[in-house]
């Protein structure tokens, strides 16, 4: 494993060094917040995990042990637990609309701006399965490498792959009115 | 590397080849060179939905979000001070100070009550504890 470019920070967070925390925050929470966001689609959810992501950081910083993993890989499994308990909880109490069904194609009487095209792609990435959502948030949205991102999902670079292949597929087919060549 | 696996790295990494994985980027820069046009092509469908999933901007972090992350973050426990150890070690001095001052006005007021005052032995056995106790205070 090449050497872990938070360490340093990290150590210096768990001495309590106020300058630290705020530049680990500074690096992690929009990277937590941006991962929250593309799994769950909905911003107040995705605040929170991003905050509770955070606060585990805080309570691992004392006892990290440096060379085992990197601590954005870890904190990128932490943020998807997460995240799948929120989706879990979706499911087991079903809301009466869901932000999955959330109708966000364009206005008929206008062009598409960049927002709507925004809001129709964070529908197509919620209507697919969430492995193939995970895939595509690591390596297109987070841009992680294929084996980071392997690592986090726990999966083998092949399967992986096949991950990332179905859920592109399933977007270009949900997109494929704004793709025009 | 064949035309085959190009489109599947292509079908999943999109159509920036700096995505790819890193193994397989030389490996496809030499099929780029040697047929442009079928990699163009290729390409170019896999680049039109990088673009569009370009257009879904991440979340921004909010003021009250970042801040109440900061605030829950671990503070360095305040040290002792040398000031507060010199306390603390002057206190202890004047208490060990305090008993031995007890102990050696208790030893010579038994002598004077047991024997009489220009005993020497008394004298000197007074004496010897007050050494020994001025040791244990200065120890202290």
């Amino acid at each position: 494993m090449d050497s872990d470019p938070d360490e340093e920070l990290l150590a210096r967070v768990a001495q309590g060094d106020p300058a630290a925390v705020r530049a680990l925050t500074a690096r992690k929470l929009p990277r937590v917040l941006a991962l929250a966001g593309r799994m769950l689609g909905e911003a107040t959810e995705a605040e929170d995990v991003a905050q509770e992501a955070m606060i585990r950081a805080w309570r691992q910083a004392p006892i990290w042990t440096p060379g085992v993993a990197r601590f954005d890989t870890w904190l990128h499994r932490v943020t998807l637990n997460l995240c799948y308990d929120r989706l879990r909880r979706r499911r087991e109490i079903p809301t009466e609309r869901p932000p999955e069904q959330i109708d966000l194609g364009p206005a008929p009487d206008r062009g598409l701006e960049a927002a709507d095209v925004g809001r129709r792609v964070a529908s197509a990435m919620q209507a697919l399965p969430d492995r193939q959502r995970e895939a595509v948030a690591l390596c297109h949205f987070q841009d992680l490498t294929n084996i980071e991102a392997a690592a986090i999902m726990g999966v083998s670079v092949e399967a992986l792959e096949s991950l990332l292949s179905r859920g592109r597929r399933a977007l270009r087919v949900a997109l494929s009115d704004m793709m025009a060549p | 590397m064949t035309r085959d696996r190009f489109l599947e790295l292509a079908e999943a990494y999109g159509g920036a080849v700096a995505r790819w994985p890193a193994a397989e980027r030389e490996a496809a820069a030499t099929l780029m060179a040697a047929e442009p046009e079928f990699v163009r092509q290729s390409l170019a469908a896999a680049d039109r939905l990088d673009a569009v999933l370009g257009a879904w901007a991440p979340l921004s972090v909010p003021h009250g979000l970042r801040e109440a992350v900061i605030a829950a973050a671990p503070v360095a426990r305040p040290r002792r001070g040398l000031r507060a150890w010199l306390l603390g070690a002057g206190v202890g001095a004047g208490l060990a100070g305090a008993c031995a001052a007890g102990l050696v006005f208790g030893v010579a007021l038994s002598g004077t009550l047991s024997a009489p005052t220009d005993a020497p032995e008394a004298v000197s056995a007074a004496m010897a504890g007050y050494d020994d106790l001025s040791e244990t205070a200065e120890g202290a």
